[in-house]
């Protein structure tokens, strides 16, 4: 049972020497070897060495006490990685027979922070392949299934990192979004997922997609968890030349001080007026009217069209496909481009078309001046309100296979991150309640690298509702 | 925005400076490019002669690092690790010219 704690509830166990990392860590592998045949979250698991770090862990608690968790933050907590982070000596995939066999001679940064601060990896989670879509059935390996009903897909691309979560197989996992992997994951899966402003969170060493929008995230069972997890993750990255200066909040103690009274909470039109489903709408208004309730002042507001963002998404991320996977020659490391799935195809044509002599223009261009657009836009609602609220997706998790019967099936799904994506500001994602018996995630979309203040207004809506704390039965 | 229609032909042009395999793919994959552009031709509403583009969204502007501040390398035995063929410490190819 102690892989359905908290990061935080372990780590107050683990503090007061209530149980041991060997023992946390040994129930969530108890976990994945119980449910995982069933689910398929995980692409790669270690245990032993799980094991062996957690080992270390317990040896330094009882060593140095609860000051051996000063320096290292996470001690002692398991954790999964989505297969994109490149992991030194373990396979990494980005779940592609292209990878299949890959074995990175180095660390991303966020995984050696993590490690760093003591926590522990204990498997590799699956993902569309590449992170080209938004089901995880476009992996090469198999299709992760959504806990709550097997028949569903869990989103994606991050749909492993969630499903695991969800199922209480790690105690949090980290996913990467690009224009809506984490969140809508997160979203079906009924868990947090904060996709970080652009830049805050180093992309060094994780398998890129479109690089001017990759965001490394956390994906967690509470808010509380991911302001621990972020505090951790994010920060300014010698190896990332985009990501951003500046100070790092104390995110876990600015929640806490966060107060709803007196925010204004932006409630754009334009996303309420897509194509949503009836139970899904309906989850997502009680939730803006609990806001309402806890103090904050919901003001109609009105922003571009989300379906703008899906086109200048396509083209953004299909040119930035096919230039990032132009790398992949089958020669220094991975397979030959003949192992590339039909979806990485798709993607990587479509980019090289839409960046050709005599198209670039028409197509690069032109989604290049509405992202500015997108981003003027942003800019100003933010002078009138704080914060902005949202569905996280037009619908509750769908069938298993439904992704294959459109050619731009993702980026209709993650049309609501989509904009946010493109403008690189930040969003989060909380369970609000349940249609269909199936989860429906509301989001709060801030300010450029304003994660407290998103983070802050989540936590307060979490300690007065309980959705977070249903679990799927398994 | 050119209103495009992709063909066949152009598919098997595009796979290969891809340098992709696609063969018996073409039809579907024509059809699903040419979806994709019609769908992106919605951006044609939009105004843009006023704005220039925003490549990427930090604001940052050369960024270097400082000398002492990455120390990063890795060995030629684990820069080797995953190539299929080595030989002398270098990884074997393809010819450009012959096969070898």
């Amino acid at each position: 049972m102690l892989n359905k704690l908290t990061v935080k509830q372990a780590l107050e166990g683990l503090k007061k020497k209530e149980f041991t990392s060997v023992e946390l860590v040994t129930a969530c592998f108890d976990q994945i070897e119980k449910h995982d045949e069933k689910i398929q979250a995980f692409v790669t698991l270690v245990k032993d060495r799980a094991l062996d770090e957690a080992k270390r862990a317990d040896e330094l608690i009882a060593k140095e006490g609860e000051k051996a968790f000063d320096k290292k933050p996470l001690l002692g907590i398991p954790y999964a990685a989505k297969d994109n982070y490149s992991t030194k000596g373990i396979k990494t995939t980005a779940s592609s027979k292209v990878l299949e066999n890959y074995i990175p001679p180095f660390e991303s940064t966020v995984t050696k922070r993590l490690n760093n601060a003591g926590a522990i990896m204990i498997g590799k989670t699956n993902m569309d392949a590449f992170a080209h879509g938004c089901s995880t059935e476009t992996s090469d390996f198999f299709t992760t299934k959504n806990p709550w009903d097997t028949k569903k897909v869990p989103g994606g691309s991050s749909g492993g990192s969630s499903a695991a979560v969800a199922s209480d197989m790690c105690l949090f996992a980290i996913g990467s979004e690009t224009g809506g992997s984490i969140r809508d994951p997160a979203s079906w899966c009924g868990v947090t997922g904060l996709k970080p402003s652009y830049g805050r969170v180093s992309r060094y060493g994780v398998v890129a997609m479109a690089s001017s929008t990759d965001s490394p995230g956390p994906i967690t069972k509470t808010v509380e968890d991911t302001a621990l997890v972020l505090e951790v993750m994010a920060g300014k990255d010698p190896m990332d030349a985009t990501s951003s200066l500046g100070k790092i909040d104390k995110y876990s103690e600015e929640i806490q001080k966060f107060n709803l009274k007196g925010v204004k909470i932006g409630k754009p039109k334009s996303y309420f007026e897509m194509e949503l489903e009836n139970d899904t709408k309906e989850k997502v208004e009680e939730a803006v009217k609990k806001f309402e309730e806890l103090g904050a002042e919901i003001v109609d507001v009105d922003l571009l069209s989300p379906k703008y963002s899906i086109a200048v998404y396509t083209i953004l991320q299909r040119s930035e496909v096919s230039s990032n996977l132009s790398r992949l020659d089958g020669i220094r490391y991975g397979n030959e481009r003949n192992a590339f799935g039909f979806e990485a195809k798709k993607r990587i044509m479509l980019g090289t078309y839409v960046l050709s002599a005599g198209y670039y223009d028409a197509y690069y261009a032109k989604a290049q001046k509405v992202r500015t657009l997108i981003i003027n836009d942003f800019n100003k609602v933010f002078e009138k309100v704080d914060l902005l609220i949202a569905p996280s997706m037009p619908c509750v998790a769908l069938n298993i296979g439904e992704s294959a019967k459109s050619a731009m099936f993702g980026e209709m799904m993650d049309v609501l991150n989509e904009p946010s994506c493109i403008a690189g500001i930040c969003g989060v994602t909380v369970p609000c309640g349940f249609a269909s018996s199936l989860p429906v995630g509301v989001q709060i979309i801030g300010r450029m690298n304003d994660e407290k203040s998103i983070l802050g207004a989540v936590n307060k809506y979490q300690e007065s509702t309980n959705f977070h704390k249903e679990k799927p039965n398994l | 925005m050119p209103s495009a229609k992709i063909t066949k032909e152009q598919v098997k042009h595009i796979a290969k400076l891809a340098k992709l395999e696609v063969s018996g793919e073409e039809e579907r994959f024509a059809e699903l490019l040419s979806d994709t552009l019609d769908y992106i031709e919605i951006l044609n509403e939009l105004d843009t002669s006023k704005v220039s583009e925003t490549y990427q969204v930090t604001g940052l502007t050369n960024v270097y690092q400082k000398d002492d501040e990455n120390k990063a390398t890795i060995t030629q035995k684990e820069a080797l690790s995953n190539a299929k063929e080595v030989k002398g410490g270098l990884i074997v190819t393809k010819g450009v010219f012959e096969n070898r």
